[in-house]
C-alpha cells in the first residue's frame, strides 16, 4: 500500500485552476522530487498535503487514512492527527526568532507530544550533532546564516518523528554557496530511508538523490518517472522544453 | 532665594508629582491589557464586535483627550435620568478617561505588531501541531510585544506629559501646585522645577524601555 495516495486533486482561485486532477502515489522510503516552472502549482500541491491549503475536490490519503475524501475533509481532530505524520520544511525557514535554536527544536515536542524532558533533550542534542550545529544550541536564529537556519528547520521537523518530510523549495532562498550544506543533510536523510517529497529547482538533487521525479506544468502532472529516464529521455515536448531551460 | 523657600515650594510639588505618577501607573496598567483586548476585538470574525471596536478606536483617537475628560467629569452627571448615578470622584474619572483613551492607542500599536508577523510563523506552528492558543501565547504574542515595544515606550512618555491635563479637571497634581506658587509668589522657579520633575520621570521611563528592548533583543 502506498504511504501517500493522491487522486484527482483540484483547486482553483476563482476562474484560475491551479490544480487540475492531480493523481500520484508515494511509497514508503521514496524520495520524490517535484519540478516544474514557477506557477505550475507544485507548492500548492505540496502544501495541500499538510493542510496549509484547502483543496476543492479529490482525495488525499496518508498511510491509509483520508485527510480528504472526494473533496470532503475529515473532522478537525482527525486532520490534526493525520497531518502530524508529516513534517514540513519551508522556503523561508520560518524559525521562531524569539526562541533559541534549542528552544525551536524542543517547543513542539514539549507542548504537543508532552514527552519527558530528558527524552526531548536527548533527541535535540542528537539532531543538533547530526546537522553539525551543536555549538549553536543557545544562539537565536538571527545569528545564523541561511544554510544554518534551514538545517535547524529540518532538525525541528525531525524532532516530531514524522513518517514523511515535505520540503517546499528548501534551497531557493539561499545564496548558491549555502545550498550544498542543506542538500547534504537531505541526502543523508534519503540514505536513512526517510520518505520525502521535495519541491525543488535543484536539478542536481533531483537527479542524484530522488528515486522519482514528477514534472508539473500549469496545474497538471505532465510526466513522472525515474530521474535517469525523465532527464535523458523525456516523453513530452513541455518536459523537454523545461529541462532544456533549467539544465542550461 | 533661600534654601528654606526652595524646600517649601518643592514639598507640595512633590506631592503633586505623586498624583501624576499614580495616575500614570493606573492608566498604563489598565490601558495596555484593555488595548490588547481591543486589538483582538478588531480582528474578531464576529463582525459586530469588530465594528464596535473599530468605532470605539476611531472616536477615542479622533477627539481630544481633554474633551473626553471634561465629558466624563462634567458631562456624564448632566445626562437625564442616569446622570445622578454618574457623579464620579474627579481622580477616578480622570483614571477612567486616560485608560479608555490610551487603550485605543495601544490597540493600534498592538495591531501593527500583529500585522508585522510573517504568516510563515503561523504555518510553522500549525505543521508542528500547536493549537491556536499555544500558537498565540508561545509564538505570536512574544513577537508582537517585542515589535510593539518602541511604540509603547513612545506612548508611555506621552502619557506622563498628558497627566498635566488633570489641571483642567481640578485634580491637584504637579502642574497645579507649580501654577499656584507662581501666582502666589510671582516667581517662575516652580515652572522650572515642574519641568525638571517631568524630565526625570520621562528619563526613568526611557531607561526602563531601553533596558526592556535590550533584554528582548533575540539576536
Amino acid at each position: 500500500m502506498a504511504l501517500i495516495e493522491v487522486s484527482n486533486l483540484k483547486k482553483s482561485y476563482g476562474k484560475l485552476d491551479v490544480l487540475k486532477q492531480i493523481t500520484f502515489d508515494v511509497n514508503k522510503n521514496d524520495v520524490v522530487a517535484v519540478i516544474g516552472p514557477s506557477g505550475s502549482g507544485k507548492s500548492t500541491m505540496l502544501r495541500s498535503l499538510i493542510h496549509l491549503e484547502e483543496i476543492d475536490g479529490g482525495s488525499i490519503c496518508i498511510s491509509g487514512e483520508y485527510l480528504v475524501r472526494d473533496g470532503i475533509y475529515s473532522k478537525p481532530q482527525e486532520i490534526k492527527r493525520i497531518t502530524s505524520k508529516m513534517g514540513m520544511v519551508f522556503q523561508h525557514f520560518n524559525l521562531f526568532p524569539h526562541l533559541t535554536v534549542k528552544e525551536n527544536l524542543e517547543l513542539a515536542p514539549r507542548l504537543v507530544k508532552k514527552e519527558l524532558n530528558a527524552e526531548i533533550e536527548r533527541r535535540s542534542k542528537e539532531l543538533l550533532e547530526k546537522i553539525g550545529l551543536s555549538d549553536w544550541a543557545t544562539a537565536y536564529p538571527g545569528k545564523l546564516s541561511g544554510g544554518q537556519k534551514q538545517r535547524v528547520a529540518i532538525a525541528r521537523a525531525l524532532m516530531m518523528n514524522p513518517e514523511i518530510l515535505l520540503f517546499d523549495e528548501p534551497t531557493s532562498a539561499l545564496d548558491p554557496e549555502l545550498t550544498g550544506e542543506v542538500l547534504q543533510v537531505m541526502k543523508q536523510l534519503a540514505e536513512e530511508h526517510m520518505t520525502m517529497i521535495v519541491v525543488t529547482h535543484e536539478m542536481g538533487f533531483a537527479k542524484e538523490v530522488a528515486n522519482r521525479v514528477i514534472f508539473m506544468d500549469n496545474g497538471e502532472i505532465i510526466e513522472s518517472g525515474h530521474p535517469t529516464e525523465l532527464f535523458t529521455n523525456p516523453k513530452f515536448e513541455r518536459t523537454k522544453a523545461f529541462l532544456k531551460r533549467s539544465l542550461k | 532665594m533661600s534654601i528654606n523657600y526652595f524646600i517649601s515650594i518643592l514639598k507640595p510639588m512633590l506631592e503633586g508629582a505623586q498624583m501624576t505618577v499614580l495616575l500614570f501607573l493606573i492608566a498604563i496598567v489598565l490601558s495596555i491589557p484593555l488595548g490588547f483586548v481591543l486589538t483582538l476585538a478588531v480582528r474578531s470574525s464576529f463582525k459586530p464586535v469588530s465594528w464596535f471596536a473599530q468605532i470605539y478606536i476611531y472616536v477615542m483617537r479622533g477627539t481630544p483627550l481633554l474633551l473626553q475628560l471634561l465629558f466624563i467629569c462634567f458631562g456624564l452627571p448632566m445626562l437625564p435620568v442616569i446622570g445622578d448615578y454618574l457623579v464620579l470622584d474627579r481622580f477616578v474619572a480622570a483614571c477612567l478617561g486616560f485608560t479608555l483613551n490610551y487603550a485605543a492607542y495601544f490597540a493600534e500599536i498592538f495591531r501593527g505588531g500583529l500585522m508585522a508577523i510573517d504568516k510563515g510563523q503561523y504555518e510553522a506552528a500549525q505543521v508542528l501541531g500547536l493549537n491556536k492558543w499555544q500558537t498565540m501565547t508561545r509564538i505570536i504574542l512574544p513577537q508582537m510585544f517585542r515589535i510593539a515595544l518602541p511604540a509603547v515606550a513612545n506612548e508611555s512618555v506621552t502619557l506622563v506629559k498628558d497627566t498635566a491635563l488633570l489641571y483642567a479637571v481640578a485634580v491637584p497634581e504637579l502642574l497645579h501646585y507649580a501654577q499656584t506658587v507662581v501666582n502666589r509668589d510671582f516667581t517662575i522657579v516652580p515652572f522650572f522645577i515642574a519641568g525638571i520633575i517631568y524630565l526625570i520621570l520621562t528619563l526613568l521611563l526611557t531607561v526602563l524601555f531601553k533596558w526592556l528592548e535590550q533584554r528582548f533583543k533575540f539576536d
